[in-house]
């Protein structure tokens, strides 16, 4: 079966839509809400409605095993952020958690059961070399790569190949910035480790950082399911922070000395428009002096809605999802490498099947 | 034997069917006759109905363009997601089969479930925790074709309400060596067709007996954890061991205790505190299988 993301949309803008659902759709959700790892933000809706009375025992079966996973996807992730404390602490690297491990470490409401794929860490360039060294010496070793895929990282990408723990197979992201090095916005790294704050023993993004960082990601991974995720973050951490005074003035302000302006923009639209994420009347006015020409605003509202609200199976949503991918590929590269990068990932697709 | 009916046939095709499997429901739909063949001749004694939810949704499809007619490839959905690469198409009835195994060891936490082979005599279990390749599937097959019930050559699926094991007799997994000897002992069982799997190895999956099929709702006492390994040549030699070192074992092979917390914890415990527990070497399945019957019937 396919999975049903305009349902899980659905839902994610009024999760009072549960108590109303068949089971065989609850199921569907979980798998949609699995693949696009919002299983803990479902669990969690699930869990505060209570199930209704007659749901199968399949289905309590299947919840039940939702919320498993989602426990243990939060406390390894607890667990490995000990680890990386304990590797990189000694070393005087000024090293901070970003996304979801940040977000866990901070008991945001993103963070709820939260599975991390990779635990995304950020130094400054010049930290670099003690960071990986340390946390090589800690167990966690750089990955058998082909040379296409090294050169791809260490030239033109803004973290390290990935390294993967040798016995508890976690994966860390070392990076020097958030965004690649190809790409044509550049937000200095060292802003942000300037502004980082301690929450339990550990240094995050501030609460304007970890917007903007989510706001950048936001189609650029070029995958529905992940922008769906994207979306999600950045509305629950501006619920969470849109209340504290000064917030708004003080992300108005970064998003510029970041020069991370049309991500902004774009993250509190498609915010909004999904999630209906409260926004004030003044920061909104504010914010669409970062609107791209009017022509690109209407193809992207078209392509966002079409492949995130609209019916899934359908050709036109299959397109948008293509068309998401190429600009997330475009705005990451130059044009003449993204035809090669594009290039060689078909003929590796076509290879491996 | 039973045979799917033909209204089942075509919702197998369309909608899906829905089997149970011991305590799961799982939803299988696929076009491909080599997964309606397959179900036929391993799954004929499981309730099947026209349903299309459950604990699993297992899709096997063909492949699509020019997959469908040159070199036909089969493409499993488990649950929405896609973790298996294409197979070639003759694979789809096994490649079922490896789904279903795929999500059972994942998702299925109201149990801790334990990579093992679980067999039983007289209501207790003897469970068999090990690695591929160390011979549970060929032990388990054996002891299950001299007279022993069969639970599972792959789960020990422990409850954590009761502990008790609960039975799962899926199609026994035989693998290279194993094929020859189990068909040269038991020619009459139910095998299906020989294949290579992903790991390049040879397979031929063999139907449980359906004495043991029909008894999927009876768990059984854990008894016996005995850690086995096939070494050629070697005399049988069952050691005792240290509780303690075997609950080490079933937590290493254990698919989720973590998951389950505290409770996964217990439940391993559970298993092991009334259990007497050991590693046993073998070559000569005649042999083992009587040390194991005596060991048993004392």
């Amino acid at each position: 079966m396919t999975l049903d993301y305009a349902l899980l949309v659905r839902v994610l803008r009024d999760p009072a839509q549960l108590a109303g659902l068949w089971p065989v759709d609850v199921s569907g959700l979980i798998d949609a809400a699995s693949e696009t790892r919002l299983l803990g933000w479902l669990v969690h809706e699930l869990d505060a409605r209570g199930l209704p009375v007659d749901a199968p025992e399949w289905l309590s079966d299947r919840i039940g095993s939702a919320r498993a996973t989602s426990r243990e996807c939060e406390r390894a992730l607890r667990w490995e952020t000990d680890r990386i404390s304990r590797a990189l602490g000694a070393t005087g690297v000024q090293w901070m958690l970003l996304k979801g491990a940040a977000y866990v470490a901070a008991g945001l409401p993103p963070g709820r059961g939260r599975r991390v794929a990779d635990i995304d860490v950020l130094v400054p360039l010049g930290d670099l070399p003690a960071a990986e060294r340390a946390l090589n010496e800690h167990g966690w070793r750089p990955g058998a790569l082909d040379p296409y895929d090294d050169r791809y990282y260490r030239d033109w990408m803004h973290e390290l190949p990935p390294m993967m723990h040798e016995a508890r197979r976690s994966i860390v992201d070392l990076h020097h910035a958030i965004l690649p090095r190809t790409s044509r916005l550049h937000p200095p790294t060292t802003r942000i480790v300037e502004r980082a704050v301690s929450v339990n023993g550990v240094k995050i993004p501030c609460a304007s950082h970890l917007v903007l960082h989510a706001a950048a990601h936001l189609f650029h991974d070029g995958e529905v399911s992940g922008a769906i995720r994207d979306v999600v973050d950045i509305d629950g951490l501006l619920r969470a922070f849109g209340g504290n005074a000064g917030f708004w003035t003080d992300f108005v302000g970064e998003a510029r000395a970041l020069d991370l302006q049309r991500p902004a923009y774009y993250a509190v639209r498609y915010a909004r428009r999904l999630l209906d994420t409260p926004v004030p009347a003044s920061v909104d006015r504010e914010l669409r002096a970062w609107a791209p020409p009017a022509a690109v605003a209407k193809t992207m509202d078209a392509l966002v809605t079409r492949a995130l609200v609209g019916p899934t199976r359908t050709s036109g949503a299959k397109t948008a999802a293509l068309a998401l991918y190429v600009r997330a590929h475009w705005l990451r590269m130059p044009t003449l490498m993204l035809a090669r990068h594009l290039t060689h990932q078909m003929f590796r697709r076509d290879a491996s099947t | 034997m039973t045979t799917l009916d033909s209204s089942l046939v075509s919702a197998l095709r369309t909608s899906g069917v829905q089997l149970t499997i011991g305590p799961f429901l799982v939803h299988v739909r696929s076009s491909l006759p080599g997964v309606r063949n397959y179900l036929d001749r391993f799954y004929g004694e499981f309730p099947v109905r026209d349903a299309r939810d459950g604990h699993f949704s297992v899709s096997v499809v063909p492949g699509r363009g020019l997959r469908r007619w040159i070199r036909p490839q089969a493409i499993s959905l488990i649950n929405g997601a896609r973790p298996f690469y294409p197979l070639p198409g003759n694979l789809a009835g096994p490649l079922f089969e490896w789904a279903l195994n795929w999500a059972i060891g994942r998702v299925a936490h109201r149990w801790v479930v334990v990579h093992a082979a679980v067999v039983e005599r007289g209501g207790r279990a003897m469970i068999f925790p090990a690695e591929p390749g160390a011979g549970k599937s060929t032990l388990s097959a054996a002891l299950t074709y001299s007279g022993w019930r069969f639970l599972s050559d792959e789960f020990a699926m422990l409850d954590p309400a009761t502990g008790l094991v609960w039975p799962m007799p899926r199609p026994i997994s035989l693998k290279d060596g194993a094929i020859e000897i189990i068909r040269a002992r038991h020619p009459d069982v139910i095998y299906g067709p020989e294949g290579t799997n992903v790991d390049d190895e040879r397979f031929v999956h063999a139907k449980p007996p359906v004495s043991s099929i029909t008894r999927v709702h009876e768990a059984a006492v854990p008894a016996w954890i005995v850690t086995p390994r096939y070494r050629a040549g070697a005399p049988t030699s069952i050691v005792p061991v240290a509780r303690a070192h075997a609950l080490v074992q079933l937590a290493g092979q254990s698919f989720n205790y973590n998951y389950l917390g505290v409770t996964g914890y217990e439940t391993l415990v559970r298993a092991i505190e009334h259990a007497q527990c050991f590693t046993l070497e073998y070559s000569d399945l005649d042999d083992v299988i009587a040390r194991l019957t005596e060991m048993t019937d004392a």
